[in-house]
């Protein structure tokens, strides 16, 4: 008998990889799985409490949107990774549904005594920013050059693979200033002062959703509506992002 | 009976290949010879592999300079409270790297514990090619600790006794007994903690930051390159499994030739190695 079990057991693990390969397919009633930009971590779950979320920089989502990741609904925090999806017709139409500013953020005692966002291409400050590809690190880097501030770049000490990276290693006070939305820097509140980019440099910072082709479409839509609709708006503009 | 517990142990050990030898095989196959070597000539690529080369050989200096006197000493004395020091020792072999890069920045960050110090010399150690070094000696080094000590105790201490009596100082001891006796297995648990740290991603992501031709190594620029550029990732990736699998076939041969010398010369060694 217990030979039996024991076989019954190996044949069981065996047909674990097998199974594995399967449930990428549409048409499971599970939760929805929505895809969404770091950024929106605090915000997208206040929307709907029974989805699923996957954080991560919105170019890192697209490649595993494009690998065949389950998402239903994917939530960008620029236009250019859902433009790439929707020419590969992985994605329906994108959306626009809000906007989004960049902050300086430097640790509470400020170490570089930053005042200003021309501060940051003194000599020998620590800067932190997104990688490339990274939304948040590729505006950074745009509203650098329409400030002028091309020496800014000459300080980085580290390109992060998404803005909360960013964030973190300023808040643990390593990094003397980093460049984040307005939006994350409720996250680490305590440890962290904001220093405001003037307007005039400010990138178009604008968030975009699509829904996932292969995805479970109607809940996909639906959730959507909500983001669309006033409630969602609402959640949007209390987190700091503006209605598109 | 027997034949069918054959069948399950044969089908057990099929599993287990499988699963841990098709996604490195795939890898090869989704990257062609031909396009390997043009991928690695890529700037970013070549750089990466210049920073990692730079700081995992420097880092292995230091935990063979460091680890092997150390292990020595904890091979063949016996004290109060050994095996603290040897749980404290290959404790980062279980840490999270992430939580390895976190105790680097809480140890020695600006603002961590010996921040102020570090800074009183002039030392400021996060983003700099120091932190990676630092990053990798730090899950690295347990790996050649252990392979140390067993090899330092796999020595027969008869051996060394009768270097003793016949003059031989305790360094001289150690430099003409103790060190060839054990080789094979220090060589063996040396590979082992280099690979270990050419791998090194998570604490040195943390700790060391990225920052192509600085602190990059090529674990970091591979998962950079993942979103932009996928055929240098794979590329990359299939280089460091060849690197991988050379050390690892070394150790092999090494710990074969450790074996075979001591069931030659000396047995009583042998038979406690294992």
């Amino acid at each position: 008998m217990t030979g039996a079990a024991l076989v019954a057991g190996v044949a069981a693990l065996a047909l674990v990889p097998a199974g594995c390969g399967d449930d990428a397919g549409a048409g499971d009633s599970g939760p929805l799985v929505v895809f969404a930009a770091s950024s929106l971590r605090d915000v997208a779950p206040q929307l709907e409490r029974e989805a699923e979320y996957v954080f991560a920089g919105s170019d890192e989502l697209a490649a595993q949107i494009r690998d065949g990741a389950d998402a239903d609904l994917f939530l960008s925090a620029s236009e250019q990774p859902v433009a790439d999806l929707r020419a590969a017709e992985l994605v329906d139409e994108s959306v626009p549904f809000a906007s989004n500013r960049l902050v300086v953020v430097v640790p509470k005692a400020n170490p570089a005594g930053v005042e200003s966002f021309a501060d940051l291409a003194r000599r020998g400050l620590k800067l932190v920013l997104g990688g490339e590809g990274v939304p948040a690190g590729d505006y950074a880097r745009e509203a650098l050059a329409a400030a002028g501030l091309e020496a800014a770049l000459a300080n980085v000490v580290s390109l992060e693979e998404d803005v909360r990276g960013v964030l973190g290693k300023v808040a643990l006070d390593e990094a003397d200033a980093g460049i984040v939305y307005a939006t994350d820097v409720a996250a680490a509140a305590d440890d962290v002062r904001v220093v405001d980019i003037p307007a005039d440099v400010q990138p178009n910072v604008r968030y975009f959703a699509a829904v996932v082709g292969a995805g479970d479409r109607e809940a996909a839509e639906e959730y959507l509506e909500r983001l669309q609709g006033e409630a969602g708006q609402r959640i949007l503009g209390d987190a700091g992002l503006t209605a598109r | 009976m027997s034949r069918l517990f054959a069948l399950v142990l044969g089908l057990a050990l099929t599993v287990a290949l499988l699963f841990l030898t098709i996604p490195v095989v795939a890898l090869f196959l989704r990257v062609p010879p031909a396009d390997l070597a043009s991928q690695l000539a890529d700037e970013r690529a070549l750089e990466a592999l210049g920073v990692s080369l730079r700081t995992s050989v420097a880092a292995h200096v230091l935990i063979l300079l460091v680890g092997t006197p150390a292990a020595y000493l904890l091979a063949t004395r016996s004290f109060r409270g050994r095996s603290l020091v040897l749980v404290a020792l290959e404790l980062p072999l279980v840490l999270p790297p992430a939580v390895a890069g976190l105790g680097l920045f809480a140890a020695f960050g600006r603002s961590g514990l010996l921040g102020s110090e570090l800074r009183a010399l002039g030392l400021e150690i996060p983003f700099t090619e120091l932190a990676v070094v630092l990053a990798i000696c730090f899950v690295a080094s347990p790996f050649y600790v252990r392979g140390a000590i067993a090899a330092f105790e796999s020595v027969d201490p008869q051996l060394l006794s009768a270097a003793r009596t016949l003059g031989a100082g305790p360094a001289r001891v150690f430099a003409r007994v103790a060190l060839p006796l054990a080789a094979g297995g220090l060589g063996a648990g040396s590979t082992l903690a280099f690979a270990r740290g050419l791998g090194e991603f998570g604490a040195t992501i943390m700790f060391a930051g990225n920052l192509p031709g600085r602190t990059q190594t090529a674990p970091l620029a591979i998962y950079d390159a993942l979103d932009e550029d996928f055929e240098v990732a794979l590329a990359l990736g299939a280089l460091l499994v060849a690197v991988s699998l050379a050390i690892l076939l070394t150790t092999k041969l090494l710990t074969t030739w450790t074996r075979s010398a001591q069931t030659s010369g000396f047995p009583s060694a042998a038979s406690r190695s294992s």
